[in-house]
């Protein structure tokens, strides 16, 4: 304390008041954002939770009342969540894996030197900016059984004999979405790795075929270690989105037939719109959110931190 | 990165051949159904479930536009203007709320700059799901429902904390002395931020924009449950009505795709670049 007093200390008053000032004019800028999001997702989550604790089914307004715990008992007992689960775990693996491959092909294609190289990047990644309804509506147009190019051109090749009902086949409909959704996810992933591509400097590719190092060798000890950084925040940013996303799935199938295509987020939808029973629906929101939330926090641990995100 | 002489008969190999075939088939994978959606669109009633399926229409018409356009049960001019306002709002609002956040996380010293920055980074991973049970009692209870309000401050939970995210990075990268010379001469804060630091920012702020909105136009869910009459829907919500007519008219549904996906498409076509490095920028500097 002694040692400290002897330092010269500025007039507290003055100073104090000035940053107050500064401090509060600085907040201001954060005012619109804190409104914005308070009211659009802080509070959204927070009703949500209240919501989760009471039987609050809209058809039956007489029922409404709290419960405790009870969504979230019925929740665990409840055989079809937990397929939910097991669906959605298919849903994202086969269609994060599936989609990095292809992207990854994609984009070292459209990385190579040709003529209308822009041009082919443009067409190439156009489904990625498609609203997913359209993807979904699309798609559901070619799966069709009688006017549906996919049934026609595998008769024709000889692959079939027999038109094919796709989405409504509880062996066929999860591969048939799961497939569309890795032809929209493909350009996500070339955009991202190609833009790491684009960043990996000329000279090292020129230095290691100096060294008389081929094409393969290239690839695995210049190309995929320069893209690491960026195939695990794509990967990771990808599993969650697709872990959340509901669209395509309940435009197409609304998780049919008979659950083979119900994943927790299009449950979670259905038991709000169809049954109306905005207590449980709310209750499976808040175990997605948890989900979300214990995935996002092992992928900062593995980026280590949001410095290496943020940049 | 491969170069058209080499001695490497893999590289030449994969330079060529695997090159064009490869080209050739994820070009057709990616088009293809666009393709058959165009084709379908121009189709008549009778070719469009004749048995035989065709690949190119015999007798192009732009009947189903003409339809689709002007329907009583499902006006696409109605739902593409609503589309156009919800997105045109949505960006603007965006934009502004953006700017101001992002300028005030990469300049000013805050407690729990930090956590702030995660939250904005957690929030976009949310699930839309999530909110649509508080956001529908919600704007219930504020008499909200069938409002462009509802719509617009619903994207905002999308919208907002990534491109807040994204402008954080690029007002970062503008030298402070810049401003702070401004300030000096006498400018305020808040006028070196609309004369200095946004018109150098303009490809990011430009990417955020597109970003807005694109995601509103593609957004389904809300638009879908805070709107229930024919007036109100936007495109997306508009071809999912639709589609859930008792017989689905493919030709009108086709031409109703298209004129969802071309604004978009022609977007996309000639601000893929900025939208492209504005997009990729943050995860290429981990």
């Amino acid at each position: 304390m002694n040692q400290q007093a002897t330092i010269a200390v500025p007039a507290p008053r003055a100073l104090l008041s000035r940053g107050m000032r500064e401090t509060l004019a600085n907040y201001a800028y954060l005012l619109p954002v804190a409104i914005c999001l308070g009211g659009t997702v802080l509070f959204p989550i927070l009703k949500a939770m209240h919501m989760s604790l009471y039987h609050n089914v809209l058809i039956r307004p007489q029922d409404y009342r709290f419960i405790g715990l009870g969504n979230y008992v019925r929740m665990v007992e409840d055989p079809t969540f937990w397929l939910t689960l097991k669906n959605s775990f298919i849903w994202v693996f086969f269609s994060v894996s599936l989609q990095f491959l292809f992207g990854f092909a994609a984009a070292l294609l459209l990385n190579a030197p040709f003529k209308g190289r822009a041009f082919f990047r443009t067409i190439n990644l156009l489904p990625w900016i498609i609203p997913g309804v359209v993807v979904a509506l699309v798609w559901e147009y070619l799966y069709q059984p009688n006017y549906g190019p996919i049934n026609d051109i595998l008769r024709r090749v000889g692959l079939m004999r027999e038109p094919v009902a796709w989405l409504s086949n509880v062996d066929l409909a999860m591969p048939a979405v799961i497939f569309t959704n890795i032809w929209r996810g493909i350009p996500f992933f070339a955009i991202m790795i190609l833009a790491g591509l684009q960043a990996i400097p000329d000279d090292i590719y020129e230095a290691a075929t100096v060294d008389g190092a081929s094409v393969t060798q290239r690839f695995w000890h210049v190309t995929l270690p320069m893209l690491r950084p960026i195939i695990v925040v794509a990967t990771a940013t990808r599993i969650i989105w697709t872990f959340n996303y509901a669209d395509l799935i309940f435009v197409m199938t609304s998780g049919g037939p008979a659950n083979a295509t119900q994943i927790t987020s299009t449950y979670t939808l259905l038991q709000a719109y169809t049954d109306l029973d905005f207590g449980y629906a709310a209750t499976l929101s808040v175990i997605l959110l948890v989900i979300m939330l214990v995935f996002t926090a092992l992928y900062l641990k593995l980026t280590k931190g949001v410095e290496s995100v943020a940049g | 990165m491969s170069t058209h002489r080499s001695s490497d008969p893999l590289e030449r190999f994969l330079g060529g051949p695997v090159l064009w075939i490869g080209l050739l088939a994820i070009t057709l994978f990616a088009m293809g159904p666009f393709l058959w959606v165009l084709s379908a669109s121009l189709k008549t009633r009778v070719e469009l479930y004749a048995a035989p399926i065709t690949y190119i229409p015999t007798h192009p018409t732009f009947q189903n536009y003409v339809e689709a356009w002007t329907s009583r049960l499902t006006p696409f001019s109605r739902f593409f203007a609503n589309s156009l306002w919800v997105s045109s709002v949505t960006m603007v609002a965006t934009i502004v709320i953006s700017t101001l956040a992002g300028y005030a996380l990469a300049r000013f010293r805050f407690v729990g700059k930090n956590t702030l920055m995660l939250v904005f980074l957690a929030t976009q991973m949310f699930p839309a799901v999530l909110l649509i049970a508080p956001l529908l009692s919600q704007w219930y209870a504020l008499g909200l429902i069938d409002t462009y309000q509802a719509l617009i401050y619903s994207n905002f939970s999308f919208t907002v904390p990534f491109t807040v995210w994204m402008l954080v990075g690029y007002f970062e990268s503008i030298p402070r002395e810049l401003e702070e010379s401004a300030m000096i001469d006498g400018s305020s804060r808040f006028g070196a931020l609309l004369r200095i630091v946004v018109p150098l920012s303009a490809p990011g702020i430009a990417a955020t924009a597109i970003f807005a909105f694109v995601s509103s136009w593609s957004e389904l869910l809300f638009a879908t449950t805070f709107t229930s009459q024919t007036q109100m829907r936007t495109l997306s919500a508009g071809l999912l009505y639709m589609a859930g007519q008792y017989e689905v008219q493919w030709g009108q549904l086709s031409a109703g795709v298209m004129i969802s996906t071309v604004p978009v498409a022609v977007l996309f076509i000639f601000l893929q670049r900025h939208l492209i490095q504005g997009l990729t920028a943050g995860a290429l500097k981990g």
